[in-house]
C-alpha cells in the first residue's frame, strides 16, 4: 500500500512537471508568435505610405520606414527597456506596490551590462524576458512608424529616425510605464485602464506626429496662398489599401501580446488571463470585439466618404477607439462606438487640414484624436465598474493631459532642435525634383507606370 | 449581476462585459442591427444617385 501510494506521489509530481513545462512553452511560445505577427503591421506601414507617396518618392518613403524598425528596436533594447521598468512610479524612480519597478530594479534586469545582462541575453532559466522584450520593442517600433506617415515626402531620413527613436524608445515608453505597468501610478492611484493602448500608444504617437507636423510645414503645393488646401494624391492606392489591411492583421498580434498568460510566476492568475492590470480577459473577448469594432469603423467611414482609404483608416480608427476597453466592452457596444470614429475620422482631419496641418495620411487624425476619443468612450462607458472604480473627469482629464503632452511636447521640441540644426525638412530644390532622384540609388518603377483614368477601357 | 458590489475582478465567475445581465446587451444590438441596416439604405440611395448621374 505504502508503494502504491508513493508511486502515485511520483507520478503525480511528474505530471505537474510536465504540466508545468508545458504551461511554460505554451507562454514563451505566445509571445514569440505575437512579434511576427506585429512586423505584418510594419509591412502595412511599409506599404500604405509608399503607395500614398507620389512615385517620385516612393522609395525614399519605404527607407524611412524601414530605418525606423531598425532603429528603434536596438534603441528600445538599449534604453527603452529599462525606462519601461524604470519609470512606473514617477519621477522618484521608487520602487512600486507590486515591487517590479523602479531605478533598482529596472537596474537589476534591463541594462545591457554588469549583471543586469543576465536577463537581457539567452539564459536557460529565463523563459520571459526575451518574447517581453520582443513583443515590447515591437508596440515601440509601431508607435515610431505612426509618425512616419504623416510626414511623408519632405522629412531628412537622419532626423526622421532621431524622431522615431525619441518616440519609440523614450516618451511613448514613459506613457506605458505610467499607464500601461501594475506599478504605473496612474494605474495604482487613478484607477487608469487602458487595455490595448488606444491613449498609450495612439494618442501619444498622433499628438508626436502633431508636435513634429508644426514644424515640419506642409508639403509644396499643398496649400494655395489663401489658405484652401489641395489634394495631393499618392501613386498607388490599391497599395496603401492593402497596406493598412495588413496593419489590421498586425494588430491581432499586438493587442494578443497585451494579454498576460496564466500560471507563470510572473502571472497574475493561475488559470485565466489577464490584462496588464490584472484585470481578467479571454481571447474570446478580443475575437468578439476588435472584429465588430474593424466592421463598425469600416461602415462608419463610407457612411460619409465612400473612399477606400478612409474605409480602411476607419478599420483602425474602430480598433483604435475600442482598444481601451476591448477586455470589456459588449460586442454591439464596440461596433456602435466604432461606427462613430469611423465617422468623425474624416471630418476631424479635415478640420486639422484647414488649420494649416499637412498630415500626409490622416496619422494625427487616426491615431490621436481617435486614440483620444477611445480612452474617452472608456471614462464615460466604464465609470464605477472594478479596476475602473475610480474614474471620474479629473481622472478622463488627466488621461486625456497625460497622453497629449506625453506625445506633444516630445514632439514639438525635438523638431525644434532638428529645425535648427538644418536636419528637419529637405530642400525646396529636393523636394521638388523628389527625394528618390536625389537620394536613393534604386528606382522604384524603371519602367514607368502607365496612366489610368476613365477613358481607359 | 456584473459589475457587483464589491470592486474586486477575482469574484467573476460569468460574463465580464458592461451592463451583463441588464437590458443593455440588448439594446446594443438593436441598435448596431438598425446602424447596419440604415447605412444599407442610405448606401442604396447613394449609389443609385451616382448611376443616375453617370448617365445623364
Amino acid at each position: 500500500m505504502e508503494q502504491q501510494l508513493a508511486e502515485l506521489t511520483a507520478s503525480v509530481a511528474a505530471l505537474k512537471a510536465s504540466a508545468g513545462v508545458t504551461n511554460t512553452n505554451f507562454a514563451e511560445t505566445f509571445y514569440y508568435l505575437s512579434i511576427p505577427l506585429m512586423i505584418i503591421i510594419h509591412a502595412g506601414f511599409l506599404a500604405y505610405e509608399m503607395g500614398s507617396s507620389r512615385s517620385k518618392n516612393v522609395l525614399s518613403s519605404g527607407v524611412k520606414n524601414i530605418l525606423a524598425f531598425a532603429f528603434v528596436i536596438p534603441t528600445f533594447y538599449f534604453v527603452g527597456w529599462w525606462v519601461y521598468w524604470g519609470f512606473p512610479t514617477g519621477l522618484t524612480f521608487s520602487e512600486g506596490p507590486m515591487g517590479i519597478s523602479g531605478w533598482a530594479y529596472a537596474n537589476s534586469i534591463a541594462w545591457g551590462w554588469g549583471e543586469s545582462a543576465a536577463y537581457m541575453g539567452p539564459n536557460i532559466e529565463d523563459q520571459a524576458s526575451g518574447v517581453f522584450f520582443g513583443a515590447f520593442a515591437m508596440f515601440a517600433a509601431t508607435t515610431a512608424s505612426i509618425m512616419s506617415g504623416a510626414v511623408i515626402e519632405r522629412i531628412q531620413t537622419v532626423g526622421f529616425i532621431i524622431l522615431a527613436v525619441v518616440l519609440g524608445s523614450f516618451a511613448w515608453v514613459v506613457a506605458a510605464a505610467w499607464g500601461w505597468h501594475a506599478d504605473g501610478w496612474l494605474v495604482t492611484q487613478w484607477g487608469v485602464h487602458d487595455f490595448g493602448a488606444a491613449g498609450l500608444v495612439h494618442a501619444v504617437a498622433g499628438f508626436f506626429a502633431l508636435g513634429v507636423l508644426m514644424h515640419l510645414g506642409p508639403r509644396i503645393g499643398k496649400f494655395n496662398a489663401d489658405g484652401t488646401a489641395n489634394h495631393i494624391a499618392g501613386h498607388n492606392m490599391p497599395l496603401t489599401v492593402v497596406g493598412l489591411m495588413l496593419i489590421i492583421v498586425g494588430f491581432w498580434g499586438f493587442l494578443m501580446a497585451c494579454v498576460i498568460v496564466p500560471g507563470e510566476a510572473f502571472s497574475w492568475f493561475a488559470d485565466k488571463q489577464a490584462t496588464i492590470y490584472g484585470t481578467p480577459i479571454t481571447l474570446s473577448s478580443l475575437a468578439f470585439n476588435i472584429l465588430m469594432a474593424i466592421a463598425g469603423g469600416i461602415i462608419g467611414a463610407w457612411i460619409w466618404t465612400k473612399d477606400p482609404f478612409w474605409m480602411m483608416s476607419g478599420a483602425l480608427a474602430g480598433i483604435i477607439s475600442t482598444a481601451s476597453g476591448l477586455d470589456i466592452y459588449y460586442p454591439a457596444l464596440a461596433f456602435i462606438i466604432a461606427v462613430s470614429a469611423g465617422m468623425i475620422l474624416k471630418p476631424a482631419a479635415t478640420w486639422l487640414e484647414n488649420r494649416g496641418i499637412d498630415d500626409a495620411v490622416g496619422a494625427v487624425t487616426v491615431h490621436g484624436t481617435i486614440g483620444l476619443y477611445g480612452v474617452v468612450m472608456l471614462g464615460i462607458f466604464g465609470s464605477g465598474f472594478p479596476a475602473l472604480a475610480i474614474e471620474n473627469t479629473s481622472v478622463l482629464l488627466a488621461r486625456y493631459g497625460h497622453v497629449f503632452l506625453l506625445g506633444f511636447v516630445p514632439g514639438l521640441y525635438v523638431a525644434i532642435i532638428l529645425k535648427k540644426l538644418g536636419m528637419l525638412r529637405v530642400p525646396a530644390t529636393a523636394e521638388v525634383a523628389g527625394l528618390d532622384t536625389v537620394k536613393v540609388p534604386a528606382q522604384g518603377y524603371p519602367e514607368g507606370i502607365a496612366p489610368s483614368g476613365p477613358a481607359s477601357s | 449581476m456584473f459589475p457587483y458590489d464589491k470592486a474586486d475582478w477575482s469574484t467573476v465567475d460569468g460574463p465580464m462585459f458592461m451592463l451583463a445581465g441588464t437590458a443593455w446587451p440588448g439594446i446594443f444590438t438593436a441598435i448596431a442591427a438598425v446602424i447596419c441596416v440604415w447605412v444599407l439604405v442610405a448606401g442604396n440611395r447613394s449609389e443609385q444617385a451616382q448611376y443616375k448621374k453617370a448617365e445623364k
